[in-house]
Protein backbone atom coordinates (compact mmCIF):
# COMPACT_ATOMS: atom_id res chain seq x y z
CA UNK A 1 0.00 0.00 0.00
CA UNK A 2 2.85 2.63 0.94
CA UNK A 3 4.77 1.81 -1.93
CA UNK A 4 1.81 2.45 -4.24
CA UNK A 5 1.20 6.03 -1.89
CA UNK A 6 4.50 7.20 -2.94
CA UNK A 7 4.14 6.39 -6.55
CA UNK A 8 0.98 9.37 -6.35
CA UNK A 9 2.66 12.57 -8.30
CA UNK A 10 1.52 15.61 -5.93
CA UNK A 11 -1.29 17.50 -7.32
CA UNK A 12 0.40 20.39 -9.50
CA UNK A 13 -0.65 23.90 -10.17
CA UNK A 14 -0.08 24.91 -13.74
CA UNK A 15 -0.23 28.46 -15.47
CA UNK A 16 -2.10 29.22 -18.67
CA UNK A 17 -2.24 32.23 -21.08
CA UNK A 18 -5.33 33.42 -22.53
CA UNK A 19 -5.93 31.18 -25.54
CA UNK A 20 -3.92 27.63 -24.44
CA UNK A 21 -4.99 24.63 -25.18
CA UNK A 22 -5.59 23.03 -21.54
CA UNK A 23 -7.41 19.60 -23.11
CA UNK A 24 -8.07 18.44 -26.64
CA UNK A 25 -10.71 16.25 -27.78
CA UNK A 26 -9.48 13.00 -28.67
CA UNK A 27 -6.14 12.82 -26.93
CA UNK A 28 -5.94 10.24 -24.65
CA UNK A 29 -5.93 11.47 -20.66
CA UNK A 30 -7.90 11.36 -17.46
CA UNK A 31 -6.21 14.07 -15.06
CA UNK A 32 -8.78 16.18 -13.44
CA UNK A 33 -8.17 20.06 -13.45
CA UNK A 34 -9.38 22.57 -10.89
CA UNK A 35 -9.34 26.24 -11.85
CA UNK A 36 -8.06 28.32 -9.23
CA UNK A 37 -8.25 31.58 -11.14
CA UNK A 38 -9.57 32.85 -14.81
CA UNK A 39 -12.12 31.28 -17.31
CA UNK A 40 -12.16 28.41 -19.19
CA UNK A 41 -14.16 27.54 -22.59
CA UNK A 42 -15.15 24.33 -23.16
CA UNK A 43 -15.83 23.20 -26.65
CA UNK A 44 -17.11 20.58 -28.60
CA UNK A 45 -15.80 19.21 -32.49
CA UNK A 46 -18.29 18.25 -34.56
CA UNK A 47 -17.35 17.86 -38.70
CA UNK A 48 -14.61 19.58 -38.45
CA UNK A 49 -15.82 22.56 -36.32
CA UNK A 50 -16.10 23.74 -32.71
CA UNK A 51 -19.02 24.91 -30.72
CA UNK A 52 -18.43 26.09 -27.14
CA UNK A 53 -20.44 24.24 -25.17
CA UNK A 54 -19.81 25.81 -21.29
CA UNK A 55 -17.46 28.33 -19.66
CA UNK A 56 -16.10 27.57 -16.56
CA UNK A 57 -14.80 30.07 -13.82
CA UNK A 58 -12.54 29.33 -10.48
CA UNK A 59 -13.89 26.28 -8.07
CA UNK A 60 -15.16 24.60 -11.09
CA UNK A 61 -13.65 21.25 -12.07
CA UNK A 62 -12.48 20.49 -15.72
CA UNK A 63 -11.89 16.80 -17.77
CA UNK A 64 -13.84 15.41 -15.19
CA UNK A 65 -16.11 13.38 -18.13
CA UNK A 66 -13.01 11.30 -19.34
CA UNK A 67 -12.70 10.04 -15.44
CA UNK A 68 -16.20 9.29 -14.44
CA UNK A 69 -16.77 7.42 -17.68
CA UNK A 70 -14.17 5.18 -16.57
CA UNK A 71 -13.45 4.08 -19.92
CA UNK A 72 -10.09 4.05 -21.81
CA UNK A 73 -12.00 6.10 -24.44
CA UNK A 74 -10.53 9.83 -25.58
CA UNK A 75 -11.43 13.34 -24.48
CA UNK A 76 -14.60 13.89 -25.31
CA UNK A 77 -14.34 17.85 -25.46
CA UNK A 78 -11.60 20.38 -25.60
CA UNK A 79 -10.80 22.89 -22.45
CA UNK A 80 -9.46 26.04 -23.91
CA UNK A 81 -8.04 29.33 -21.29
CA UNK A 82 -10.50 32.13 -22.00
CA UNK A 83 -8.10 34.57 -20.17
CA UNK A 84 -4.94 34.13 -17.95
CA UNK A 85 -5.49 31.30 -16.05
CA UNK A 86 -4.09 29.04 -12.68
CA UNK A 87 -5.43 25.63 -12.67
CA UNK A 88 -4.45 22.41 -10.04
CA UNK A 89 -3.79 19.58 -11.64
CA UNK A 90 -4.95 16.32 -10.25
CA UNK A 91 -3.49 13.03 -11.24
CA UNK A 92 -6.28 10.44 -11.45
CA UNK A 93 -4.87 7.93 -9.14
CA UNK A 94 -5.34 10.38 -6.16
CA UNK A 95 -9.06 10.03 -7.10
CA UNK A 96 -9.74 6.63 -8.51
CA UNK A 97 -9.41 4.12 -5.19
CA UNK A 98 -12.23 7.58 -3.69
CA UNK A 99 -14.10 7.06 -6.49
CA UNK A 100 -14.08 3.02 -6.54
CA UNK A 101 -14.77 2.94 -2.95
CA UNK A 102 -18.14 4.71 -3.58
CA UNK A 103 -21.98 3.78 -2.88
CA UNK A 104 -22.67 2.09 -6.44
CA UNK A 105 -26.28 4.68 -5.78
CA UNK A 106 -23.92 7.47 -6.34
CA UNK A 107 -21.62 5.99 -8.76
CA UNK A 108 -24.68 5.12 -10.75
CA UNK A 109 -26.46 8.83 -10.96
CA UNK A 110 -22.76 10.55 -11.65
CA UNK A 111 -23.08 8.01 -14.86
CA UNK A 112 -26.23 8.69 -15.37
CA UNK A 113 -25.48 12.55 -15.52
CA UNK A 114 -22.46 12.13 -17.91
CA UNK A 115 -24.81 10.38 -20.03
CA UNK A 116 -27.05 13.03 -20.20
CA UNK A 117 -24.25 15.66 -21.27
CA UNK A 118 -23.16 13.56 -23.86
CA UNK A 119 -26.06 13.74 -25.11
CA UNK A 120 -27.14 17.36 -24.54
CA UNK A 121 -23.81 18.36 -25.73
CA UNK A 122 -24.25 16.61 -29.11
CA UNK A 123 -27.76 18.43 -29.32
CA UNK A 124 -26.51 21.86 -28.85
CA UNK A 125 -23.76 21.49 -30.91
CA UNK A 126 -26.30 19.86 -33.94
CA UNK A 127 -28.35 23.06 -32.96
CA UNK A 128 -25.82 25.53 -33.82
CA UNK A 129 -23.77 24.16 -36.65
CA UNK A 130 -27.76 25.19 -38.01
CA UNK A 131 -27.84 28.09 -36.90
CA UNK A 132 -24.37 30.26 -37.63
CA UNK A 133 -22.07 27.81 -39.73
CA UNK A 134 -19.62 30.71 -40.02
CA UNK A 135 -18.72 31.53 -36.68
CA UNK A 136 -18.15 28.37 -35.82
CA UNK A 137 -15.47 28.07 -39.12
CA UNK A 138 -13.85 31.14 -37.06
CA UNK A 139 -13.23 29.26 -34.12
CA UNK A 140 -11.86 26.39 -35.47
CA UNK A 141 -8.79 28.54 -37.56
CA UNK A 142 -7.90 29.82 -34.12
CA UNK A 143 -7.73 26.60 -32.37
CA UNK A 144 -5.32 25.52 -35.06
CA UNK A 145 -2.84 28.54 -33.78
CA UNK A 146 -3.62 27.44 -30.16
CA UNK A 147 -3.18 23.39 -30.79
CA UNK A 148 0.84 23.81 -30.23
CA UNK A 149 0.73 25.59 -26.89
CA UNK A 150 -1.11 23.19 -24.64
CA UNK A 151 0.72 22.01 -21.75
CA UNK A 152 0.83 18.28 -21.41
CA UNK A 153 0.72 15.99 -18.31
CA UNK A 154 4.68 14.79 -18.37
CA UNK A 155 5.58 11.94 -16.81
CA UNK A 156 9.43 11.88 -15.28
CA UNK A 157 11.02 8.37 -16.16
CA UNK A 158 14.22 6.76 -17.10
CA UNK A 159 13.52 4.43 -19.78
CA UNK A 160 16.00 3.03 -22.50
CA UNK A 161 15.75 4.21 -25.71
CA UNK A 162 17.24 4.13 -29.36
CA UNK A 163 16.92 6.79 -32.14
CA UNK A 164 17.81 7.86 -35.49
CA UNK A 165 17.05 10.59 -37.85
CA UNK A 166 13.88 9.50 -39.63
CA UNK A 167 15.58 9.34 -43.10
CA UNK A 168 18.68 7.76 -42.64
CA UNK A 169 18.74 3.62 -42.60
CA UNK A 170 17.50 1.66 -39.91
CA UNK A 171 21.14 0.37 -39.13
CA UNK A 172 22.20 3.35 -37.39
CA UNK A 173 21.14 3.57 -33.99
CA UNK A 174 22.13 5.55 -30.87
CA UNK A 175 20.89 4.80 -27.41
CA UNK A 176 19.89 7.19 -24.71
CA UNK A 177 17.45 7.44 -22.24
CA UNK A 178 14.10 9.28 -22.16
CA UNK A 179 13.73 11.38 -18.74
CA UNK A 180 10.16 12.18 -19.39
CA UNK A 181 7.62 11.94 -21.47
CA UNK A 182 4.16 13.61 -21.99
CA UNK A 183 1.71 13.24 -24.97
CA UNK A 184 3.36 15.82 -27.09
CA UNK A 185 6.72 15.04 -26.79
CA UNK A 186 9.78 14.04 -25.08
CA UNK A 187 13.16 14.34 -23.40
CA UNK A 188 16.51 12.38 -23.70
CA UNK A 189 19.49 12.15 -22.68
CA UNK A 190 22.79 11.07 -24.51
CA UNK A 191 25.95 10.25 -22.66
CA UNK A 192 28.77 12.24 -25.05
CA UNK A 193 29.62 9.02 -26.84
CA UNK A 194 26.23 8.43 -27.85
CA UNK A 195 26.77 11.52 -30.66
CA UNK A 196 30.06 9.79 -32.38
CA UNK A 197 28.45 9.35 -35.81
CA UNK A 198 25.58 12.22 -36.06
CA UNK A 199 24.96 15.34 -34.36
CA UNK A 200 21.37 16.42 -34.55
CA UNK A 201 20.36 20.15 -34.78
CA UNK A 202 16.88 20.97 -33.80
CA UNK A 203 14.48 20.78 -36.89
CA UNK A 204 15.82 17.15 -37.57
CA UNK A 205 12.97 14.90 -37.42
CA UNK A 206 14.19 11.59 -35.35
CA UNK A 207 12.82 7.71 -35.28
CA UNK A 208 12.69 6.87 -31.59
CA UNK A 209 11.64 3.50 -30.09
CA UNK A 210 11.24 2.24 -26.26
CA UNK A 211 9.68 -0.55 -24.88
CA UNK A 212 6.78 0.84 -22.60
CA UNK A 213 6.05 -2.20 -20.63
CA UNK A 214 8.32 -5.54 -21.28
CA UNK A 215 6.89 -6.49 -23.92
CA UNK A 216 4.77 -3.17 -25.62
CA UNK A 217 7.49 -1.78 -28.00
CA UNK A 218 6.31 1.72 -29.11
CA UNK A 219 7.75 3.98 -32.10
CA UNK A 220 7.56 7.76 -31.50
CA UNK A 221 8.67 10.45 -34.93
CA UNK A 222 9.02 13.88 -33.42
CA UNK A 223 11.43 17.49 -34.40
CA UNK A 224 14.55 18.09 -32.07
CA UNK A 225 13.32 21.33 -30.86
CA UNK A 226 16.40 22.36 -28.53
CA UNK A 227 19.71 20.60 -27.72
CA UNK A 228 21.34 21.08 -24.59
CA UNK A 229 24.90 20.66 -23.18
CA UNK A 230 24.22 19.07 -19.26
CA UNK A 231 26.90 18.81 -16.15
CA UNK A 232 31.06 18.08 -16.36
CA UNK A 233 30.07 14.36 -17.99
CA UNK A 234 29.48 15.46 -21.39
CA UNK A 235 25.92 14.38 -21.46
CA UNK A 236 23.41 15.79 -23.99
CA UNK A 237 19.84 16.27 -23.42
CA UNK A 238 17.48 16.54 -26.52
CA UNK A 239 14.52 17.79 -26.12
CA UNK A 240 11.58 16.95 -29.14
CA UNK A 241 8.04 17.27 -30.01
CA UNK A 242 6.16 14.46 -31.85
CA UNK A 243 5.38 14.60 -35.58
CA UNK A 244 3.60 11.63 -36.18
CA UNK A 245 3.14 8.64 -34.55
CA UNK A 246 0.87 5.19 -35.43
CA UNK A 247 -2.60 5.06 -33.59
CA UNK A 248 -1.72 2.08 -31.45
CA UNK A 249 1.71 3.31 -30.42
CA UNK A 250 -0.18 6.81 -29.51
CA UNK A 251 -2.74 4.94 -27.31
CA UNK A 252 0.16 2.96 -25.31
CA UNK A 253 1.70 6.42 -24.54
CA UNK A 254 -1.60 7.34 -23.17
CA UNK A 255 -2.26 4.29 -21.02
CA UNK A 256 1.47 4.85 -19.88
CA UNK A 257 0.84 8.52 -18.99
CA UNK A 258 -1.91 7.52 -16.80
CA UNK A 259 -0.45 4.26 -14.79
CA UNK B 1 -32.52 -0.99 -18.65
CA UNK B 2 -33.18 -2.83 -15.73
CA UNK B 3 -33.16 -1.60 -12.28
CA UNK B 4 -29.84 -2.01 -10.27
CA UNK B 5 -30.40 -4.20 -7.68
CA UNK B 6 -28.03 -2.06 -5.51
CA UNK B 7 -30.31 0.58 -6.32
CA UNK B 8 -33.11 -1.54 -5.56
CA UNK B 9 -32.16 -1.64 -1.73
CA UNK B 10 -32.64 1.92 -1.41
CA UNK B 11 -36.01 2.20 -1.89
CA UNK B 12 -38.68 3.13 0.98
CA UNK B 13 -41.61 3.37 -1.31
CA UNK B 14 -43.12 2.79 -4.44
CA UNK B 15 -45.68 5.48 -6.03
CA UNK B 16 -47.81 5.16 -9.09
CA UNK B 17 -48.12 8.14 -11.57
CA UNK B 18 -50.79 8.55 -14.10
CA UNK B 19 -50.25 9.79 -18.21
CA UNK B 20 -49.07 13.39 -17.76
CA UNK B 21 -48.61 13.65 -13.86
CA UNK B 22 -46.26 15.81 -12.82
CA UNK B 23 -43.96 14.01 -10.61
CA UNK B 24 -41.16 17.12 -9.36
CA UNK B 25 -42.14 20.96 -10.91
CA UNK B 26 -39.14 22.69 -11.64
CA UNK B 27 -38.38 25.41 -9.28
CA UNK B 28 -39.70 24.00 -6.28
CA UNK B 29 -37.99 22.89 -3.83
CA UNK B 30 -36.80 19.34 -2.29
CA UNK B 31 -33.91 16.29 -2.88
CA UNK B 32 -35.44 13.43 -2.93
CA UNK B 33 -34.47 10.92 -5.58
CA UNK B 34 -36.82 8.73 -7.62
CA UNK B 35 -35.34 5.70 -9.79
CA UNK B 36 -37.92 4.59 -12.63
CA UNK B 37 -39.35 0.83 -12.17
CA UNK B 38 -42.18 0.74 -14.70
CA UNK B 39 -42.69 3.79 -17.92
CA UNK B 40 -40.94 6.50 -18.84
CA UNK B 41 -40.74 10.34 -17.60
CA UNK B 42 -40.10 13.22 -19.22
CA UNK B 43 -38.15 16.16 -18.30
CA UNK B 44 -39.28 19.58 -18.94
CA UNK B 45 -37.82 22.76 -18.73
CA UNK B 46 -39.95 25.96 -18.70
CA UNK B 47 -38.27 28.23 -21.59
CA UNK B 48 -39.53 31.84 -23.24
CA UNK B 49 -41.60 29.57 -25.75
CA UNK B 50 -43.60 27.77 -22.86
CA UNK B 51 -42.57 24.16 -21.83
CA UNK B 52 -40.16 22.35 -23.56
CA UNK B 53 -39.86 18.37 -23.23
CA UNK B 54 -35.55 18.01 -23.46
CA UNK B 55 -34.87 14.56 -22.41
CA UNK B 56 -37.29 11.06 -21.59
CA UNK B 57 -35.45 8.73 -19.31
CA UNK B 58 -36.58 5.20 -18.78
CA UNK B 59 -36.55 2.09 -16.53
CA UNK B 60 -33.86 2.27 -14.19
CA UNK B 61 -32.83 5.61 -14.80
CA UNK B 62 -32.96 8.23 -12.07
CA UNK B 63 -35.00 11.05 -11.14
CA UNK B 64 -33.93 14.53 -9.71
CA UNK B 65 -30.66 13.23 -8.39
CA UNK B 66 -29.61 17.07 -9.55
CA UNK B 67 -31.09 18.58 -6.72
CA UNK B 68 -29.45 16.33 -4.36
CA UNK B 69 -25.66 17.11 -5.72
CA UNK B 70 -25.71 20.31 -6.25
CA UNK B 71 -23.59 22.23 -3.58
CA UNK B 72 -25.80 24.42 -1.71
CA UNK B 73 -29.40 24.84 -3.21
CA UNK B 74 -32.37 22.00 -3.81
CA UNK B 75 -34.55 23.86 -5.95
CA UNK B 76 -35.17 21.72 -9.13
CA UNK B 77 -33.98 22.56 -12.08
CA UNK B 78 -36.19 20.55 -14.33
CA UNK B 79 -40.03 19.12 -14.58
CA UNK B 80 -40.54 15.93 -14.40
CA UNK B 81 -43.81 14.57 -15.92
CA UNK B 82 -44.90 11.39 -16.37
CA UNK B 83 -45.23 9.94 -20.19
CA UNK B 84 -47.96 7.05 -19.61
CA UNK B 85 -48.68 5.00 -16.55
CA UNK B 86 -45.22 5.04 -14.23
CA UNK B 87 -43.82 3.66 -10.79
CA UNK B 88 -41.13 4.87 -9.34
CA UNK B 89 -39.09 3.95 -6.13
CA UNK B 90 -38.50 5.96 -3.98
CA UNK B 91 -34.98 6.33 -2.73
CA UNK B 92 -34.01 6.58 1.14
CA UNK B 93 -32.65 10.22 1.02
CA UNK B 94 -31.26 9.84 4.58
CA UNK B 95 -29.35 6.88 3.83
CA UNK B 96 -28.42 9.04 0.61
CA UNK B 97 -27.24 12.16 1.69
CA UNK B 98 -25.13 10.64 4.81
CA UNK B 99 -23.84 8.14 2.34
CA UNK B 100 -23.39 11.28 -0.12
CA UNK B 101 -21.77 13.57 2.51
CA UNK B 102 -19.71 11.47 3.39
CA UNK B 103 -17.48 11.34 0.61
CA UNK B 104 -13.99 12.68 -0.12
CA UNK B 105 -13.77 16.85 -0.68
CA UNK B 106 -12.09 16.22 -4.40
CA UNK B 107 -15.34 13.21 -5.43
CA UNK B 108 -18.34 15.60 -4.44
CA UNK B 109 -16.73 18.53 -5.36
CA UNK B 110 -16.01 16.38 -9.57
CA UNK B 111 -19.55 14.94 -8.97
CA UNK B 112 -21.16 18.71 -8.34
CA UNK B 113 -19.00 20.33 -11.31
CA UNK B 114 -20.63 17.35 -12.91
CA UNK B 115 -24.01 18.15 -12.18
CA UNK B 116 -23.65 22.07 -12.70
CA UNK B 117 -22.58 21.42 -16.26
CA UNK B 118 -25.68 19.12 -17.10
CA UNK B 119 -28.03 22.00 -15.57
CA UNK B 120 -25.82 24.35 -17.56
CA UNK B 121 -26.42 22.17 -21.18
CA UNK B 122 -29.54 21.29 -20.62
CA UNK B 123 -30.76 24.88 -20.26
CA UNK B 124 -28.35 26.05 -22.99
CA UNK B 125 -30.18 23.40 -24.99
CA UNK B 126 -33.34 24.05 -24.32
CA UNK B 127 -32.45 27.59 -25.43
CA UNK B 128 -31.48 27.13 -28.86
CA UNK B 129 -34.40 24.38 -29.50
CA UNK B 130 -36.20 27.59 -28.84
CA UNK B 131 -34.29 29.83 -30.83
CA UNK B 132 -34.53 27.51 -33.98
CA UNK B 133 -38.42 27.36 -34.09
Amino acid sequence: MTKNKEKIPPVVKLNYSKGDLIIKAGDYGKSIYEIISGKVGIFVESGGAETRVAILGPGMIVGEMAFISGNTGTRSASARALEDCWLEVWHPAILLNDYKKMPDVLRLIAGQALKIIVRMNKMVVELSLKQGKHKDRQTQKLSDQWADKRKLYRKMVSLKCVFRPANSPEELKIRGIIRDVSMGGLRITVDRLGFRNYIPIPGDELFVSTYFESNQKVNMTGKVVWLKKGGTDGTISLGMAFTQMDPDDRKSLGFFLMT
Amino acid sequence: MTVNSQVLMYIVSEESFSDKAVIIKEGSIGDWVYVILEGRVKIKKQTSGGLLTVDTLSEGDFVGEMAMLKQGNSTRTASAVADGPVVLGLLDSVRLAQEWEAQPTRIKKVISNLIQNLEEVTKKAADMIIASK
